[in-house]
């Protein structure tokens, strides 16, 4: 049986390594976007962002002073065999992670009036950030892999939860997406995104395939749809930081769960950000 | 690469265009929704003496200052963005956050001699240029107080100078 503290320090660990460290695949598309942009101030803002995950690494240090708000997401094996307390031993995990890294103390004071009016301030700890709803999904035999993630405010403000009229056209479903992501992409400031997008039967089930599809997926690992996704948004040519040039995308993660009979499907649409998505992932058992 | 030691001059203002990358060496004001507004008041009240920061020649960094670093946010919300003429004629020189302006604003920055520069959210290098930081005013702000810092080499692209802006198309919602 896994215990407590394998739980509660491997969930640290993770969420310290996805603040503040690029994953290979991230560090390659930044690197092919540098040689194949050909707007210098595009190119410097892709520099800089490379020079800053360098140094985020080497100093684990977070990569955006907007650290974000936890998510986790957990694969859960059928003969796994985990102590009575594992959600509590997560939830520790990703509290002792935001003192360490440290993550930005930006959780809001108060009671539910109070908290959304802002009116009592913040917590000084950014400890009491407490963990988005976790997701559990079944997994491999023993095993318990623990994915976290932290999701930025730029790209809250402009993901879109909606319906689609489908036409029976998979191309009108991602056209609109498209379209969406276009939109928000010039405003985002904090471009080149990775827009993650999720369909579905229902709005709950389309925002859990939607952080489904950025926990999956990597960018050097797109498909035909997810291809042409980036491109379209990439002619756009808001480019980084809205600069112009060829990179406004560096890739996009789609996943699409079961459908139901209907003219309609739940598309989510998060646009993501330049450093995003920022996740870890560890296995245990 | 054009450096720029504050207090910065006039006439180096003039000399700046859209587009040139810029590095700024020397004090840096960082505040945004919940302090500039307070200051653009004091300013308002002739009484920005009262808190003892000097803003000619200035730059202000439109960001909070947190342990987990500091970093642009939208200059474009409304108490950020109604806050840049009160401070441009103030003696600001340059603001410094993210996304576009509108071109009301990109007129009133024209008329006092001040600039726009862009930078992106680089926490970490942020972290790299810092050599000391303090709070300057509006402690009970917390992260979002009014912070002085010391920079080497802070980063930045001009985007708005001049009546002319960087930013292609007028912005969105
Ligand atoms: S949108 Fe992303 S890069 Fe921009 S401030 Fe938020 S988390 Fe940082």
């Amino acid at each position: 049986m896994l215990c407590r503290k394998e739980i509660e320090d491997a969930v640290e660990t993770c969420l310290v390594k996805a603040g503040t460290t690029f994953r290979p695949d991230q560090l390659r598309a930044y690197r092919n976007a540098i040689s194949a942009e050909k707007n210098e101030n595009a190119k410097w803002v892709l520099e800089r962002i490379l020079e800053n995950a360098k140094l985020a690494g080497k100093n684990t240090s977070p990569l955006c002073d907007d650290t974000g708000i936890p998510h986790v997401f957990i694969n859960m094996g059928s003969s796994l065999s985990l102590p009575h307390d594992w959600l509590s031993a997560i939830n520790d995990g990703i509290i002792r992670g935001l003192r360490i890294m440290p993550g930005r103390p930006m959780a809001v004071r108060g009671n539910p009036i109070e908290r959304v009016e802002q009116s009592r301030g913040l917590y000084a700890d950014p400890g009491k950030l407490s963990l988005a709803p976790v997701i559990v999904k079944p997994g491999k035999g023993g095993k318990l892999k623990i994915t976290v993630l932290l999701l930025g405010g730029g790209p809250e403000i402009r993901a879109k939860t909606y319906r689609v009229f489908h036409q029976r056209s998979i191309d009108v479903v991602l056209g609109e997406a498209v379209r969406w992501a276009s939109s928000e992409a010039k405003n985002l400031g904090c471009t080149p995104c990775v827009p993650a997008i999720g369909i579905g039967r229902t709005h709950v089930e389309a925002s859990a395939l939607m952080l489904e599809a950025m926990k999956e997926g990597s960018l050097s690992r797109q498909n035909r749809w997810e291809k042409k996704v980036t491109e379209l948004i990439n002619a756009t040519k808001v480019g980084p930081l809205g600069l112009g040039g060829d990179t406004t995308a560096l890739g996009t993660f789609m996943k699409i769960g079961p459908l139901r009979a209907s003219g309609i499907r739940v598309v989510s649409m998060r646009p993501g950000c330049c450093f995003e998505p920022r996740k870890a992932a560890v296995v245990l058992g | 690469m054009i450096t720029l030691q504050t207090p910065i001059d006039q006439r180096e203002i003039e000399e700046l265009k859209v587009g040139d990358q810029i590095e700024i060496e020397g004090t840096i004001y960082c505040g945004r929704d919940a302090v500039l507004p307070k200051l653009v008041r004091l300013i308002e009240n002739h009484d920005l003496d009262s808190i003892g920061v000097n803003l000619e020649g200035a730059v202000i960094f439109h960001t909070a200052v947190s342990p987990a670093g500091i970093g642009p946010t939208s200059s474009n919300k409304v108490e950020i963005e109604g806050s840049i003429p009160a401070l441009s004629k103030a003696g600001v020189k340059i603001h410094v956050g993210k996304g576009a302006l509108s071109p009301k604003t990109v007129e009133e920055l024209k008329r006092y001699h001040s600039v726009f520069a862009i930078t992106p959210p680089v926490s970490a290098l942020f972290s790299d240029k810092i050599v000391s930081q303090r709070i300057a005013a509006f402690r009970e702000e917390g992260m979002e107080a009014l912070y002085q810092i010391e920079v080497k080499g802070f980063p930045a692209i001009i985007a708005i100078a001049h009546g002319e802006t960087i930013f292609a198309s007028p912005r969105g919602g």
